[in-house]
C-alpha cells in the first residue's frame, strides 16, 4: 500500500543534495547518512554532498565485503553496509537507571533519554522494515523502551529506493523491498542525474513544499519505477518462505543445527549488523567507592555463551543451540511474539558472517518447502504497521500467552522503588529470608508466583521471588550465588534496596479451585511457592485436598522449616519431605521428590499440580503427574531463565515463542507444548 | 530383632499379589517376619544378605560410611518396598548397611531357598525377577537423579 500524498513528486537534481541538508541542517537535525569509512559504506554524520559514497559501490558475497568504483557519480549504488541505523535509534551503550548510596540508603534515579533532532538519509525499503519491527518490540509494549521511543520520535526518515541490490540480498523473499512504500518522511529514488523525491507524511510534505522542487516528470517517474523493479527483478525470491515458521518449528531437531555449529564462530557477528536484533544486557559502571553507578542498557547476542546463563547451569551451552535460537526466533518464534517476521532480508548477517555462512541455504536446508509450493499457499510475509502487513502466516503456536496479570504502568520506567529490611531471617547456610517494607503500591498488590527486581548500586538486578506479601511489604528469600545476592544477603535492619516490580505472571490459583492441589518443589524452588500456600489458606474451602511435596539436598538446605513443621501438623495439608542425603540423625525420608508420589494416592482427573524446581527436577515430576492422569492444562510450572529486564525488552529469557519474565514464569504445559524441557531451549 | 514366623501375609504385598497362586504358596514357606526397633542395624555394608525383605510397616535407611562424613543416608525405603535384593543376585554382598530409623517390620524370604525355588520353577523365576527387576530399576532411576545433584548450591554467579 502506498501513502498518498497530496504534494507531487518532484526532481531534485543531483546539485541540489546540499539544498536538503541545509534545510535539515537549519531545522536543527543532525543529518546521518552513507558515507565511506574503512573500507566500507557506512551510515555516519553528512554535512554535504560531497561526503556521500559517490561512484562507490559494494560487492558482496557470503563472509566478503569490497568497495568497488562505479565511475559514476551516483551516490546511493551500493546495498547496505555493516551499520544499520540501530546504531543511532537504539545505541550499543545507553544509559538506564542511576544508582547511588547517600547516607547508607540508596537512591535509583531514571536516566533521561537524550534525544537530538536527526535525518536519516538513504534509508532502503528492508531498512524501514527493520525500524518497523523495533518499533514493534521496544515501542509498542506493553513494556517501553523510552530511550529507543524518544530517539525514534526524533528521527526523520528519507529513503532511497534501492536499485542495485547486492548478491545475499533477499528484501524480495521477506516482502521489505526494494520499493519504499510506507514508514518514510520523504522517499528518494535515484536517476543518473538526480532525484525523484515524494512524501510519505506530513513532516516530508512539509520538507517537499520546501524544496521547491520542479514537478517530477512522466519519463523520470517511469524510469524510476523501472530502476527498482529491475533490482527485484535482479534479486528474484530466493527464500521461500511460505509456511517457513511452521517448517523451522517442526525441524526443531534437524541434525543441520549441529552440521551449522561446525562452521559457526559464534562470534555474534549476525546478531550485531543484523537491524532488527535487540537484545541487550545491563552492565554497570560505577565510581571506584561505589557510591554511584550508572546501569547501562548494553547490546548482547544469543549467540553469546553466557547470554542463556543462569545460576548453576546453561540453557544453551553448545553453538547448535544458539544457532537455532537465532534462526527460530528471526523466523518462526518472532511472528508468535510480535505478529511479524524478525528478518527483512537485507543480508547482512551473510556478508559479515566471518565465515559465510548463508542464511537463505540454511533456511532451506533445515526447513526445505514442500517441492510442489503452489501461490496459494505462498504467504506474503510483510513487516509490522497496520499499513505493512499484507497477509499473516497461521503462528507455529497458539496465540501469545494472555498475560495474567496486567503489566502496570510502572513498569514502562525502569525506576526502582526503595524498600527498607524490617527484618532478617536465616534459612540455611547461605540463604536468608528478608521481610522488606515498602509502600510501593503496585509491590503490595504482587500475585503469588510473581518476581521482582532487586538492586543495589554498582551490582547487577537480580531477579528474585516474593516468597511471601505483606500489608506493608514483602519478603524475598535470597541465597547468596554471587556478588549482588551476596551484598542482598548481608543487609541488615533498616537498610535499603531498590525493587521493581511486580513482574511475570503468577499462579493461577483459581484454576485449583475445586480440585486436589498438589504442590512439588526441590531446593530454593519452595521461595515462589510460599506465597501459593498462603493463598490457598487464606481460602481453603475453595479447595479440596491439599498435598506439598518438598525435596532438599540435605535436612539443612530445607527453606521455612518451623513453617514446614507448623504445616505437617495441620489436618488440612498433606506435607511430604524428602532429601537427596542425609547424616544418621535425619528420621524422615532420602531420595528423589518424585518417589514422594510411592506411598500417595492421586485421582489425576481431579487434581491441579504446581511445580517449581531445577528444570530436571521438574520434568521427572511432570513424568509422574502425567501417569497419574493430571492433563497438561492442569500442570503449572514455573521456569528459570537469565533475566536481565524483567519486562520482555532484553531478550534474554526467550523460550520459543514466550519471554520468561513477561508471559511467565509461570506457564501451563500446554502452553509451553514441546518447548518443555527441549534440550538448548 | 524380634524374628518369628510370617506375621504379614506375602499375598497383601504388591509382591506377592502377582505372584501366581501356586509360586505364592511355594513361596510363603519360606517367609519369615521380623520387626526392629528404632536405630537397629538390619544389615551392614558388605555382610552375606540372608533374606530378600519387604518392608510391611516402618522405614529403613540405607546408609554408606563416608570417610570423614560418617554415615550417610542415600535412601530410604518405605513400606511396600524391597531390600536386601543381593540375597538373590550374586555375591549375595549388602551394597549398603541397612538400619530401621523407626519401629519397622518385615517379611523376610529365605535367600537361598528362594534361590533354589527360582532355578526350580521357571514361572516363578519369570515373576519374581520381573518384580525384583523393576523395582532395581525403579532405585537405579532414583539414584541417577540423585546423582545429579540439583539442589546443589552454586556459588560465583555473576548477580
Amino acid at each position: 500500500m502506498v501513502i498518498p500524498s497530496s504534494v507531487d513528486p518532484g526532481f531534485l537534481p543531483r546539485a541540489g543534495l546540499d539544498r536538503l541538508l541545509d534545510l535539515l541542517t537549519a531545522d536543527g537535525r543532525r543529518v546521518i547518512g552513507p558515507t565511506i569509512s574503512q573500507g566500507a559504506v557506512v551510515y555516519d554524520e553528512i554535512h554535504r554532498a560531497a561526503d556521500l559514497p559517490s561512484g562507490w559501490t559494494a560487492d558482496q558475497a557470503p563472509g566478503s565485503y569490497r568497495l568497488r568504483s562505479t565511475g559514476t557519480d551516483r551516490q546511493f549504488d551500493y546495498a547496505v553496509g555493516p551499520t544499520s541505523w540501530k546504531h543511532e535509534t537504539f545505541p550499543p551503550r545507553v544509559p538506564l537507571t542511576i544508582g547511588r548510596r547517600v547516607n547508607g540508603q540508596v537512591t535509583f534515579e531514571d536516566a533521561v533519554p537524550v534525544a537530538p533532532l536527526v535525518a536519516f538519509l538513504g534509508v532502503r525499503g528492508c531498512e524501514i522494515a527493520a525500524l518497523l519491527t523495533q518499533d514493534t518490540v521496544l515501542a509498542r509494549g506493553p513494556a517501553v523502551d523510552r530511550d529507543y521511543a524518544a530517539r525514534r520520535a526524533a528521527a526523520l526518515v528519507i529513503a532511497v529506493e534501492c536499485v542495485t541490490p547486492a548478491d545475499t540480498c533477499f528484501c524480495t523473499s521477506m516482502g521489505t523491498g526494494p520499493e519504499v512504500t510506507a514508514g518514510f518522511d520523504l522517499a528518494m529514488t535515484e536517476l543518473d542525474d538526480g532525484f525523484v523525491v515524494r512524501a510519505g507524511s506530513p513532516a516530508g510534505e512539509r520538507l517537499l513544499e520546501r524544496l521547491e522542487l520542479s514537478p517530477a516528470d512522466e519519463a523520470r517517474t517511469s524510469a524510476a519505477r523501472s530502476a527498482v523493479a529491475a533490482a527485484r527483478e535482479l534479486m528474484g525470491d530466493p527464500v521461500p518462505t511460505g509456511g517457513l515458521p511452521a517448517r523451522l518449528s517442526a525441524a526443531a531437531e534437524s541434525p543441520r543445527w549441529a552440521e551449522i555449529a561446525e562452521r559457526c564462530l559464534a562470534c555474534a557477528n549476525c546478531t550485531l549488523v543484523c537491524p532488527t536484533c535487540f537484545c541487550t544486557s545491563v552492565t554497570q559502571v560505577s565510581d571506584l567507592d561505589g557510591l554511584e553507578a550508572t546501569a547501562e542498557r548494553t547490546w548482547d547476542s544469543c549467540f553469546t555463551l553466557g547470554f542463556s546463563r543462569v545460576a548453576g547451569g546453561n540453557f544453551r551451552p553448545r553453538v547448535q543451540d544458539r544457532y537455532r535460537q537465532w534462526l527460530t526466533h528471526k523466523f518462526a518464534t518472532w511472528w508468535d511474539q510480535f505478529g511479524s517476521s524478525g528478518c527483512v532480508g537485507c543480508g547482512r548477517c551473510i556478508t559479515w558472517c566471518p565465515v559465510g555462512i548463508d542464511v537463505r541455504a540454511e533456511l532451506l536446508a533445515v526447513a526445505p518447502p514442500p517441492t510442489e509450493l503452489s501461490d496459494a499457499t505462498t504467504q506474503i510475509i510483510g513487516v509490522p504497521g497496520p499499513e505493512r502487513i499484507e497477509a499473516v502466516p497461521g503462528p507455529t503456536t497458539p496465540a501469545l500467552l494472555t498475560a495474567m496479570t496486567p503489566l502496570s504502568d510502572a513498569v514502562e520506567s525502569p525506576t526502582y522503588s526503595r524498600a527498607f529490611v524490617a527484618e532478617r531471617r536465616r534459612e540455611t547456610v547461605d540463604t536468608v529470608t528478608i521481610r522488606f517494607d515498602t509502600d510501593d503500591p503496585d509491590l503490595l498488590a504482587g500475585r503469588p508466583g510473581q518476581f521482582v527486581m532487586a538492586a543495589l548500586p554498582a551490582f547487577s538486578a537480580a531477579p528474585i521471588s516474593v516468597s511471601r506479601f505483606h500489608p506493608d511489604g514483602l519478603e524475598l528469600t535470597i541465597r547468596a550465588a554471587g556478588a549482588a545476592t551476596r551484598a542482598m544477603c548481608g543487609l541488615r535492619r533498616g537498610d535499603s534496596l531498590g525493587l521493581r516490580g511486580p513482574m511475570g505472571r503468577g499462579w493461577p490459583v483459581d484454576a485449583a479451585e475445586g480440585h486436589d492441589v498438589v504442590i512439588v518443589t526441590g531446593g530454593i524452588g519452595l521461595a515462589p511457592l510460599r506465597p501459593l500456600v498462603d493463598a490457598l489458606f487464606a481460602e481453603r474451602t475453595r479447595f479440596r485436598e491439599i498435598s506439598l511435596l518438598y525435596g532438599a539436598r540435605s535436612p539443612s538446605d530445607r527453606l521455612y522449616v518451623e513453617e514446614l513443621s507448623e504445616l505437617a501438623a495441620r489436618p488440612d495439608l498433606d506435607v511430604g519431605q524428602i532429601v537427596d542425603r542425609a547424616g544418621p540423625d535425619w528420621f524422615g525420608r532420602v531420595g528423589v521428590v518424585t518417589s514422594l508420589f510411592d506411598q500417595r494416592h492421586l485421582d489425576g482427573s481431579k487434581a491441579v499440580a504446581f511445580v517449581c524446581g531445577p528444570e530436571r527436577m521438574m520434568t521427572a515430576t511432570v513424568d509422574v503427574l502425567r501417569d497419574r492422569g493430571v492433563t497438561d492444562d492442569r500442570i503449572f510450572v514455573t521456569l528459570e531463565r537469565h533475566m536481565e529486564c524483567g519486562v520482555g525488552l532484553c531478550g534474554h529469557c526467550q523460550l520459543g515463542k514466550a519471554f520468561v519474565c513477561r508471559d511467565g514464569p509461570v506457564f501451563s504445559l500446554a502452553e509451553m507444548g514441546p518447548a518443555f524441557g527441549r534440550e538448548g531451549l | 530383632m524380634i524374628r518369628g514366623s510370617q506375621s504379614g501375609s506375602l499375598r497383601d504385598t504388591w509382591f506377592g499379589a502377582r505372584l501366581p497362586e501356586v509360586q505364592l504358596t511355594r513361596l510363603e514357606a519360606l517367609v519369615g517376619s521380623a520387626s526392629y526397633q528404632a536405630g537397629a542395624q538390619i544389615l551392614r555394608e558388605g555382610d552375606l544378605t540372608r533374606d530378600l525383605g519387604i518392608v510391611v510397616q516402618g522405614r529403613v535407611a540405607l546408609r554408606l560410611r563416608v570417610p570423614e562424613r560418617g554415615m550417610t543416608t542415600i535412601l530410604t525405603v518405605e513400606a511396600g518396598e524391597i531390600i536386601g535384593w543381593s540375597a538373590v543376585v550374586p555375591p549375595h554382598r549388602s551394597t549398603s548397611t541397612v538400619v530401621a530409623v523407626v519401629p519397622t517390620d518385615l517379611l523376610l524370604i529365605d535367600g537361598a531357598g528362594l534361590r533354589a525355588a527360582l532355578d526350580a520353577d521357571p514361572v516363578l523365576a519369570a515373576a519374581v525377577y520381573q518384580s525384583l527387576l523393576e523395582a532395581v530399576a525403579s532405585r537405579l532411576t532414583g539414584t541417577r537423579m540423585q546423582l545429579l545433584d540439583l539442589f546443589t548450591q552454586h556459588r560465583d554467579e555473576p548477580w
